[in-house]
């Protein structure tokens, strides 16, 4: 028994010898004021310039703002901009050769943290630099169909697009690059900018340390006015683990965790002071199926049979516990585009087995598999691994198939290993969710000349109808127009059972109970798109 | 004595030389096998469904992840031994500075941890032996079993529940965002106690076996038959013989320790290399990985020759 003492002494030695001086200690459990928020954050940033990263921005987000950003009810909301360009408003122009000029109104106050003034010669650097060869940003989406930018005074920018593009409202979400800091420089390699840029915003990074933490301090003279913001210091603490997360939101050491997994919810409302919001977000999980890899999805009757098989509200009821609401489609009800009128597959393993039976699949050797030609219906469903929730709704997924004679192996991956194979059309059926951008791009996902590497046209869909439709919304401006050609795409694709809709994703946030101002985002904008207005109470 | 230190040099030289061809084989197989995982730095753009397919072909080639494979490895093998690590993948910072503004974290974790196990493992390994099958041995046998087999994140995450959750007493992740030192001190206790529990065990483990083989020797009989009393025998002759091979184990821990801390870094969100490597793994950051596995593997081929050495120190015969 002595040596088992040894080792507790010296623990507790150690211990005793740490708390000592402790108290002092800038754990967040000892710094409840109204002046600092401890932000939880599952993963440190590659980088803070908005146009490299390939991480979701909500830091940046409170340091460079955009022309626009998208609300709570993702709507596109001026920013940087003093208004969102228009056909009704004269801020869009169709011009007879099939372009498309858009003007930018900035407003006259902004100003970049160093004093400089944000023009409209900040609008046409971005643009400039994005298209040049010698920069690498994650995506030069739009930017490449600009191909020039006038600016007739410092606060006004004609973009000239060389065909109509319909998101051009999000073309500068993510901000500008401020030209008197980038001109003349390789951006790739700036790291003075990438690890600390400089914006407009409510924030200015303060330190950044790697591996742990980022601290935002409040940026002096932010345009709003000097009441903002209310919390004068933002740290995020970089904690990949998810229950440790928790575990320092229980103890106070962090007042917030955006996004925390559905499975985690009940912990994580009981936690006192604690206030969780629930947001539907603009993303929908779904079963993915390829009808290249495996044939017989290419049948429609199978395809209608897979989405009658499968029990939905089953699913969002038990193990998502009512979180996640069932979805019928690509688009969901937060955006304008969505069409709820399309065709609802309701659970119904007898007609799903009727089609099944239609389209020549049966158990012919009684082993409770179907087959067809000697081939048996026995497919694998993949799926990413560390994801409690999907790990359990596969296993229902996998039940409920073979409860109507249908075979699906789960597999498990991880989140860059499954990325490969759906981008090689390597998998038979994939249970996924897409988080879309505020503007709705069906034609991304359902073009027949969009499937990989053109696109992220995984099911191998190749309907004519659906892909005219598609490209009919992207080269409307008009958003009565868009809506009525994408409602009628929902109405196909749903016709079609190309994939099979599962729920929509719920986006949960933890956050301190006297926060005030918080609304959440349905969008990758995140949910600090509007932190200058937040406070502590 | 001269002729020993003579000897010790000799082995070092001769380490030397061999490790070469050694690390060369080494980084090709590691090369090899990051090709192998399913995956690339290009695929984690993929997320993003405005990421098309010009903008992945552009990154690729700004990568260079265009060229044959061989060129790639090649081309990163002669930057290497000049001492240019290249720039990350996911960052673009050089690689080196990574690496670097890891390690005092991770030193931090180990010297505190060594201290630690090798504090509880040498008594508990001694007087398990010297007890042998007493209750007293059955007791640290059995606590060792605990701690060979216990999950490193668990026992991370249940500390967190009972010492701050629980009683508030310590900080349960991260090394404190501001604070002087004393203060982040305690940020480094949990952490500390777990990687130090589990390598404790198993150097407990290890000592006891040791110690029992060398007491049984005729040595110590005979320093016995001298008049020697027992606490001379023990750690005067048998200690240092039981040590030696420990010591080896010790040092390949330690050596491992440093990016091996994987678990018990990402539980208490401890940004040592081990943290580093879990992130730069799952985005496939091959010039981040490729230059810590080098340093991995050269901390191995290092400490194992410093075992050699103090085995050799220790027991003349290898030496020679």
């Amino acid at each position: 028994m002595r040596s088992a003492g040894v080792l507790s002494v010296c623990l507790a030695t150690l211990a005793l010898a740490a708390c000592g001086g402790g108290s002092s200690s800038g754990s967040g459990a000892t710094a409840p004021g109204t002046s600092r928020l401890v932000v939880g954050y599952d993963r440190e940033p590659d980088t803070l310039n908005r146009f490299s990263t390939h991480i979701l921005e909500d830091i940046e987000s409170c340091v460079v703002e955009g022309l626009v950003t998208t609300n709570e009810k993702m709507e596109i909301v001026p920013l940087l901009a003093a208004s969102v360009p228009t056909l009704e408003n004269g801020g869009v122009v169709l011009r007879k050769d099939g372009g498309m000029d858009v003007t930018w109104r900035l407003r006259p106050e902004v100003k970049w943290h160093d004093g400089t003034p944000h023009t409209s010669a900040d609008v046409k650097f971005t643009v400039e630099a994005i298209n040049s060869p010698a920069y690498n940003p994650e995506s030069t989406d739009g930017f490449d169909r600009i191909t020039s930018v006038d600016t007739p005074d410092p606060l006004t920018a004609v973009l000239h697009y060389q065909e109509v593009y319909a998101p051009y409202a999000l073309q500068f979400v993510r901000g500008t690059l401020p030209r008197h800091v980038l001109d003349g420089r390789d951006i790739d390699t700036a790291n003075d900018y990438n690890r600390a840029p400089l914006g407009t915003g409510a924030y200015k990074v303060a330190e950044w340390k790697s591996g742990e933490y980022i601290r935002l301090e409040a940026a002096p003279n932010y345009w709003r006015g000097a009441q903002f913001p209310a919390i004068k210091t933002l740290l995020f603490t970089f904690i990949p683990n998810t229950n440790t997360r928790i575990n320092q939101l229980k103890s106070g050491e962090v007042d917030m965790v955006v996004m925390f997994p559905w499975d985690k919810y009940r912990e994580v409302a009981a936690i006192p002071g604690v206030a969780v919001y629930k947001i539907d977000g603009n993303g929908y999980e779904h079963v993915t199926l390829n009808q290249r890899a495996f044939p017989a999805f290419g049948d429609m009757r199978v395809r209608q049979a897979l989405t009658h098989a499968i029990d939905r509200s089953l699913i969002s009821t038990t193990i998502l516990e009512g979180l996640a609401p069932v979805t019928h489609g690509p688009v969901q009800p937060v955006s304008w585009a969505h069409n709820p009128k399309v065709r609802h597959y309701a659970f119904d393993p007898a007609r799903a087995a009727a089609l099944l039976d239609e389209a020549g699949w049966h158990d012919s050797n009684g082993d409770g598999v179907r087959d067809k030609d000697g081939q048996r219906f026995s497919f694998t469903l993949i799926t990413q691994a560390g994801f409690a929730v999907r790990e359990n709704v596969a296993q229902v997924l996998q039940r409920q198939f073979k409860d109507v004679g249908v075979a699906a192996a789960v597999q498990l991956h991880d989140g860059t290993s499954i990325s490969k194979l759906w981008f090689e059309g390597k998998f038979h059926a994939m249970l996924h969710w897409w988080q879309l951008p505020a503007d709705p791009e069906l034609a991304l996902f359902f073009a027949k000349d969009r499937m990989p590497p053109a696109g992220r046209n995984i099911n191998y869909v190749s309907d004519d109808a659906l892909t005219t439709l598609v490209y009919a919304a992207d080269r409307t401006v008009s958003q009565a127009e868009r809506t009525r050609i994408l409602g009628e795409a929902q109405a196909r694709i749903a016709d079609l059972a190309i994939e099979i809709p599962l729920y929509g994703v719920t986006k949960l946030d933890a956050v301190p109970a006297r926060l005030k101002g918080f609304t959440g985002n349905p969008t990758n904008t995140g949910p600090f798109w509007n932190v200058h207005a937040w406070t502590l109470e | 004595m001269d002729a020993r230190v003579g000897a010790l040099g000799r082995l070092t030289a001769r380490r030397a030389v061999e490790a070469v061809p050694l690390l060369l084989i080494v980084s090709g197989i590691a090369f090899g096998l990051l090709q192998l995982v399913p995956g690339g730095p290009i695929e984690v753009y993929l997320s993003n469904p405005g990421v098309r397919p010009e903008d992945l072909e552009r990154l690729r080639r700004a990568l260079g992840l265009d060229r044959p494979l061989w060129e790639q490895y090649v081309s990163w093998l002669a930057a290497f031994v000049r001492g240019d690590w290249g720039f990350s993948f996911s960052d673009g910072r050089p690689v080196l500075a990574r690496i670097v503004e890891r390690l005092p974290a991770s030193l931090e974790l180990l010297g505190a941890s060594l201290v630690l196990a090798l504090a509880a493992a040498l008594p508990a390994g001694i007087i398990a032996a010297v007890k042998r099958r007493t209750s007293t041995d059955r007791a640290i046998s059995a606590l060792a079993a605990v701690g060979v087999s216990i999950p490193a994140f668990w026992l991370g995450l249940m500390l967190q529940l009972v010492f701050a959750v629980g009683l508030g007493w310590l900080p349960s992740a991260g090394r404190g965002a501001d604070g002087d030192g004393l203060a982040r001190l305690q940020y480094l206790v949990m952490p500390a106690a777990v990687l130090a529990f589990v390598h404790a065990a198993a150097w407990t483990r290890y000592l006891r076996a040791s110690m029992i083989e060398v007491l049984k020797s005729p040595f110590v009989a005979a320093a016995g038959a001298r008049g020697l009393d027992a606490r001379t025998r023990i750690t005067r002759h048998a200690l240092p013989n039981a040590l030696a091979p420990v010591a080896t184990v010790v040092l390949l821990d330690a050596a491992l320790m440093v990016p091996g801390a994987v678990v018990t870094e990402s539980v208490f969100a401890w940004p040592g290399v081990g943290s580093l490597f879990t992130e730069a793994l799952g985005r496939r950051d091959y010039t981040v990985l490729m230059a810590m596995l080098m340093v991995s593997s050269v901390a191995v081929v290092a400490f194992n020759l410093l075992a050699d050495l103090i085995h050799a120190w220790l027991d003349p015969r290898v030496a020679s």
